[in-house]
C-alpha cells in the first residue's frame, strides 16, 4: 500500500479514502466542532495527503497514523487562535442542548446531545496541544508510537501531553468519571480497519 | 504492542475513549462519494497536467500553461443542491481554450433585499394573471425555440489546496431547441470550447438519447404537462424526490429552472406559478436587479442549506418575468466561507424568446 501510495496510484487513493474517510471525519470534527468544517477538513486532508505522497515513509504499518496527522494539521488551520475553538466548541455544544427535539424526543436522542455537548465542553477546555492529543489516542485510539508519529513528537511529550489532558479533563467537569460509570446504550464506536487493538482492554472487543 | 501504551491502564482507557462515542458518525448521506468522486477528478487532473508537462514535443508556451492546473474541480456554495451540480458541471467542461477569457470577472455582490412573505400569494397570482395573458405562438414543425440569455457567476475555484473566489463575467446565452428536444444548438462563451458554439442535438456524444424530463423539458413536454397547479405541485415533488437539500427548496429550483431557459405554453406558465404559490418558506423580496441591471420585486426562496436565496426577478408594473439570480444570504463556514453574504452566485437575465425557422437564427435575421 505504501509503495502503491508513493507511486502515486489513484487506486490506492480510493482505497485509501474509502478505508479512512470516515475517521478523518470524525478527527476533524473533535478538532473542528463542527460537522460542516469537518468534511471541508477531511476533503482538504486526503488532497493534502496526495500532495505530499513521495514523504511517505516505505516501510511501515497503517497509513492511519500519517492521514490523521495531515488531518490534524489541516483542522490548526481551521482556528487561529484557541479562544476561537473554545467558542466555537462552546456554541456548538449549546446547540446540541438547545435544539428541540421534534416528536422522537425519546430520552436515547437526548441523551446523545448531552454526551456529544459533554465531549465538546471536555474538548474546549484543553489546550490545542492537548486536545490534539487526546483527539488522537481516545477519540480514534492511537497508541502513543502512532500519535507520535502523527503529529511528529517524542512518545515521551505524547505521554505527558495525554496526562496532563486528563487530569484538566477530571478537573474541569469529572465527566470521565460520570462516564465511566454508564452502562453503554447502544454499540458506540465503532472498531474496524486496523484500529490498534494491541492497546485496547479485552473486554471490549469488538462491539 | 509497546510499553508505552500499558501505562495507561486499561480502564482509564475505556472510560476515556466513552467520552467521544457520541463524536463518531458516517459522512452525510452522498457525501462520502461525493468527495471520493471530487478527489478522483482531482488526482486525474494532476496527472494528466503531470503528462503534458513530460511531454517533451510540446512547446514550451503550451507546457506553462499547463502547469497550472485548470480549475480542477469548481465547487459552489451549493454543492449538494442539483442547481449547484449543474454550475459545476457546466464550469468544468469549460475548462478548455474557451473559457480562458471568460473565468476573470470579479465576485457579483449585490445588496441583499428585505425578504416578507407579506403578499406573496398576492404577487404570484398577479405574475400568473401576467403570464396567462402573454402571447405565446404555436411552434411548427422544423422551428425552433430560441432564447438568449445574459448569465454571470461566481464560484469558488480549488486548484491543489488552495481555494479563491472565481467568476464568468456576464456573458451572451444562445439556446436552439427543436420542439421535441432532440435537435439544438448552444453557444455560451462560459461552455463551449469554440466560439462557433456547440451541438445539442441528439444522441449525445455518448450514443444516447435520453427523454425529456422534468429537469430537462423539451417543447413537447412541457405541452403535455397538467395545468393544474395542485397537480403539477405532486408531479414535481414526487420526480424530484430525495435530489437537493430539501424537498421545498429542489420544487422551488425545479419550478424556476423551467421559468428560466424554456419556453412554456401560456397556461403552463401560469399554473407553474400558481403551483410556487403553495411552497412552504416563499417570500418576496421587495428589491432585486436581474444580470442586466433590470430592477424589479422578486419572489424567492431561502435553501436553508447553502444559505443562499433563489430570486425569480419581475418587473414591479407588468409582472414580466425577467430573470433569475442566487444571492448568498447567510455566512458559510469553511472554505464556503469565501462566498460573503451578498455575493451573486448565479444570475441569469432573459433577453428574447422567440420561434425561430432555423438553427443559428435569431429573430432580427428572420425578419
Amino acid at each position: 500500500m505504501r509503495t502503491r501510495i508513493r507511486a502515486g496510484d489513484s487506486s490506492a487513493f480510493a482505497e485509501l479514502y474509502d478505508t479512512y474517510a470516515r475517521a478523518v471525519y470524525n478527527h476533524a470534527f473533535r478538532l473542528a466542532a463542527d460537522w460542516s468544517t469537518a468534511e471541508d477538513v477531511m476533503a482538504a486532508t486526503f488532497m493534502e495527503a496526495w500532495r505530499l505522497r513521495d514523504k511517505v515513509d516505505p516501510e511501515g504499518g497503517s497509513l492511519r497514523p500519517w492521514l490523521l496527522g495531515i488531518a490534524t494539521n489541516t483542522a490548526r488551520n481551521q482556528f487561529r487562535s484557541n479562544r476561537r475553538y473554545r467558542a466555537a466548541a462552546e456554541a456548538a455544544a449549546a446547540a446540541e442542548l438547545s435544539v428541540p427535539d421534534h416528536a422522537d424526543a425519546v430520552a436515547d436522542r437526548l441523551d446523545d446531545r448531552q454526551r456529544l455537548a459533554t465531549a465538546l465542553t471536555a474538548l474546549a477546555a484543553l489546550r490545542r496541544p492537548e486536545r490534539e492529543v487526546i483527539a488522537l489516542c481516545l477519540g480514534e485510539g492511537l497508541d502513543y508510537e502512532a500519535a507520535a508519529e502523527a503529529l511528529g513528537i517524542p512518545v515521551g511529550t505524547v505521554a505527558s501531553r495525554l496526562s496532563r489532558a486528563r487530569k484538566k479533563l477530571r478537573k474541569v467537569s469529572g465527566v470521565e468519571e460520570s462516564l465511566g460509570k454508564r452502562e453503554v446504550a447502544r454499540p458506540g464506536r465503532q472498531t474496524r480497519g486496523d484500529h490498534a487493538h494491541a492497546i485496547r482492554p479485552a473486554q471490549e472487543g469488538n462491539r | 504492542m509497546n510499553a508505552d501504551t500499558s501505562r495507561q491502564n486499561a480502564a482509564e482507557w475505556e472510560e476515556g475513549a466513552q467520552l467521544f462515542d457520541r463524536t463518531t458518525r458516517d459522512l452525510p448521506p452522498g457525501r462520502h462519494q461525493f468527495h471520493k468522486e471530487r478527489m478522483m477528478a482531482q488526482i486525474h487532473e494532476a496527472q494528466q497536467a503531470q503528462q503534458a508537462q513530460e511531454r517533451p514535443a510540446v512547446p514550451a508556451k503550451a507546457v506553462r500553461r499547463l502547469r497550472l492546473p485548470r480549475p480542477a474541480i469548481t465547487l459552489p456554495a451549493l454543492a449538494a443542491a442539483l442547481a449547484g451540480v449543474v454550475v459545476a458541471g457546466v464550469v468544468t467542461s469549460g475548462g478548455g481554450n474557451g473559457d480562458g477569457g471568460v473565468a476573470t470577472g470579479p465576485a457579483l455582490t449585490t445588496t441583499v433585499g428585505v425578504a416578507t412573505t407579506k403578499g406573496v400569494p398576492q404577487l404570484l397570482d398577479r405574475i400568473a394573471l401576467a403570464a396567462a395573458e402573454s402571447d405565446h405562438p404555436a411552434v411548427k414543425p422544423g422551428q425552433y425555440i430560441y432564447i438568449e440569455s445574459r448569465s454571470a457567476d461566481t464560484f469558488i475555484k480549488t486548484v491543489d489546496d488552495k481555494s479563491t473566489l472565481a467568476s464568468h463575467a456576464l456573458h451572451r446565452r444562445q439556446v436552439w431547441e427543436s420542439p421535441d428536444g432532440t435537435k439544438g444548438w448552444l453557444i455560451d462563451a462560459a461552455v463551449n470550447d469554440s466560439s462557433e458554439g456547440e451541438t445539442l442535438s441528439l444522441p449525445d456524444e455518448q450514443g444516447n438519447t435520453p427523454e425529456a424530463y422534468l429537469n430537462a423539458p423539451s417543447y413537447a413536454y412541457l405541452a403535455k404537462l397538467t395545468t393544474d397547479p395542485d397537480a403539477l405541485l405532486a408531479k414535481i415533488y414526487k420526480e424530484t424526490k430525495g435530489a437537493g437539500n430539501s424537498p421545498d427548496q429542489q420544487a422551488f429550483t425545479t419550478i424556476g429552472d423551467l421559468l428560466g431557459e424554456s419556453y412554456p405554453p401560456a397556461e403552463l406558465y401560469s399554473a407553474l406559478f400558481k403551483a410556487a404559490a403553495k411552497i412552504p418558506g416563499v417570500v418576496v423580496v421587495d428589491d432585486a436587479v436581474d444580470a442586466v441591471g433590470r430592477r424589479g420585486v422578486a419572489v424567492a426562496r431561502l435553501d436553508e442549506t447553502s444559505g443562499q436565496r433563489e430570486e425569480w426577478i419581475f418587473d414591479r408594473k407588468t409582472h414580466v418575468f425577467l430573470g433569475e439570480r442566487s444571492v448568498q444570504v447567510n455566512k458559510n463556514s469553511g472554505v464556503d466561507a469565501l462566498i460573503k453574504p451578498g455575493t451573486v452566485t448565479y444570475t441569469s437575465a432573459i433577453m428574447t424568446r422567440a420561434i425561430v425557422d432555423g438553427i443559428k437564427q435569431t429573430p432580427s435575421q428572420a425578419g
